[in-house]
Parts: structure tokens; C-alpha cells; sequence
């Protein structure tokens, strides 16, 4: 489980409990940006059985209030991200007044190459 | 070339470069006519394009540099807040700014350079990039007037840019390669 650091930019009020290292990095790139971030403050329904039940829904991971912009984290190569951009397009179908975009590795590290950011592998 | 094999072929040559800066400095001359803009430039990456840029715009103008902190966790578990470690030499009230960067993505620096400046009161403040990704956006709204090529989601090196510190002085912008 990654380390949880004292968060400045970060406005919810439980702590985050990160899924991995690029979740972790992306919390402290925003937080040394000082751009104010939520995790996983909302799931979105994205298809439901004919009683009403949910079969499937989607929690971006990030939500940036002042963009009014979800982010979606992805460790993945861009070429192998099929099935999540399945889902941004499901979710932005269903919502089409929500923006949200995928924050690639390579956002990480091309921050990193910039400014020395150290990614865990 | 170099014989390092991260150093991947020319993207842009030093011919294509210069003949968009010169470009781009007479496209700033004409629209900061009768005045003289201070341009800032943020180290490292941006010194060569500025290098360049400065002498392709034929009007008197001020150049200056900020250099911002590096991102990393604090000795008290905390998260690092950006800061400057050089801020400007001199105050920017009513005066036009220009800030240099030698690429823009997400525009979280920019966007942070414009929200600081801003509060400084300078009659106008706009943003040229040598190059831009502006699908890799999360910051929307930025004063970016100017740009130099638009360019896919590669990295590069060369006219300005690193790996590892070396290769800043190449005079083409070349693909960088994943290290094998």
C-alpha cells in the first residue's frame, strides 16, 4: 500500500487510500500545484439490469473542483488502455455534461522529467 | 549524433526550428509594436528557444528568468508546494509579459506562473511555447498566443531538452528513445 502523505490541496475528508505508486505521484503533483483535488468522490452508474440493479459503474479517481474535471489515472501504455477509453466513452454517453480526461504514466513522467519527480515502478 | 541510443531521429531539424522562431519573433514584433515586453523565460529546457527567440524580435524588449523548485515529498511527510527558486529580478506592474516555455501539456506550470504574475498587476500577460500537446490539457483557459509546432506524445531531446542533463546543446530536436 502506497504512503499517504499530509496532503495540503486536498479537500475531502477521509484519508485516501490509494490503489498504487501513480495514483500516490499524481496526488502529489496536483498537491505541488496546489490545485485543489478530491479521490474518488463519486461512482458513476453505468448500466443497469431491467429491475433497476446496477451491472456496471465507474469511479474516476480524481475530481478537480476549480476544472470541474475528473481525472482518470492509468498505468497502462496508451496503446493497451482500450478497455478504460471504453468506459470514458460509456460514462461520457450516459454524462455528457461531465468532463474527464485519462492522466497517462507518461503525464508522470514527463513531469518528472521536468521537474526531478521520482515514479515508483 | 551522439552514439547513445536514446537518441532517436530528428523530429525537427535545426532548419525547421529557425525558420518558425523567426517566424514567431516577427509575429511578436508586430503585435507588441511601441512597446517592450519583458519576456520570461522558466530553466532550464526554455534557454535555447529563447536564446533564438530574442534575437528574432526586432523590437527592444527586457528578458528575464524564473526557476521553479523541483517536485518532491518534505522531510516532514508532507508534499512539496511549488515555489520560485529564482523569482524575477524586477516588479511587473503595468508592464506586458511574455513567458517563454519550450512545451506545453497539461499547463499546471503555466497555469501557476500565470495565477502568480497575475497578481503582480502587469498590463498583459500571454505565454508562447515552442512546442504544445494541447491534448494532454487538464488546465484550460491559458493565454498561450503563440506556438511553435503542435507535436504527438513523444519525448524529446535536444534544442533545450535533457535526458539526464546531457544533450541540452543539440541543435535539432530529436525523438528520445526508451532507454533499452
Amino acid at each position: 500500500m502506497p504512503e499517504t502523505p499530509d496532503f495540503q490541496a486536498y479537500r475531502g475528508t477521509e484519508p485516501p487510500l490509494f490503489q498504487n505508486d501513480a495514483e500516490l505521484e499524481c496526488a502529489k503533483i496536483l498537491d505541488y500545484y496546489g490545485i485543489p483535488w478530491l479521490y474518488e468522490p463519486r461512482t458513476f452508474e453505468l448500466e443497469h439490469d431491467e429491475h433497476g440493479r446496477v451491472l456496471e459503474a465507474f469511479a474516476p479517481d480524481f475530481y478537480l473542483p476549480e476544472q470541474d474535471l475528473y481525472l482518470e489515472i492509468t498505468v497502462m501504455k496508451q496503446s493497451l488502455v482500450t478497455r478504460k477509453n471504453r468506459k470514458l466513452r460509456k460514462l461520457k454517453e450516459r454524462y455528457p455534461d461531465v468532463n474527464i480526461k485519462l492522466f497517462y504514466k507518461r503525464d508522470i513522467e514527463r513531469l518528472g522529467q521536468r521537474y526531478g519527480l521520482k515514479l515508483a515502478s | 549524433m551522439p552514439s547513445d541510443d536514446r537518441i532517436g531521429e530528428i523530429y525537427l531539424s535545426a532548419e525547421e526550428l529557425a525558420a518558425r522562431v523567426a517566424e514567431l519573433g516577427a509575429q511578436i514584433a508586430a503585435d507588441y509594436a511601441g512597446r517592450e515586453p519583458l519576456l520570461v523565460a522558466s530553466l532550464k529546457a526554455s534557454f535555447v528557444f529563447l536564446a533564438d527567440l530574442t534575437r528574432a524580435i526586432p523590437i527592444l524588449h527586457h528578458v528575464d528568468f524564473v526557476e521553479l523548485a523541483g517536485y518532491s515529498s518534505d522531510e516532514t511527510g508532507g508534499t512539496a508546494a511549488i515555489r520560485f527558486l529564482k523569482d524575477l529580478d524586477a516588479p511587473i506592474h503595468g508592464r506586458d509579459v511574455l513567458i517563454v516555455e519550450d512545451v506545453i501539456d497539461t499547463g499546471l506550470t503555466l497555469n501557476y506562473l500565470v495565477r502568480t504574475f497575475g497578481h503582480r498587476s502587469p498590463r498583459s500577460l500571454a505565454a508562447v511555447t515552442l512546442l504544445d500537446r494541447p491534448y494532454r490539457r487538464l488546465v484550460e483557459d491559458l493565454p498561450v498566443h503563440y506556438v511553435g509546432f503542435t507535436v504527438p506524445d513523444e519525448f524529446f531531446v535536444g534544442y533545450g531538452f535533457d535526458v539526464d542533463e546531457l544533450y541540452r546543446n543539440l541543435p535539432d530536436l530529436h525523438i528520445l528513445r526508451p532507454a533499452s
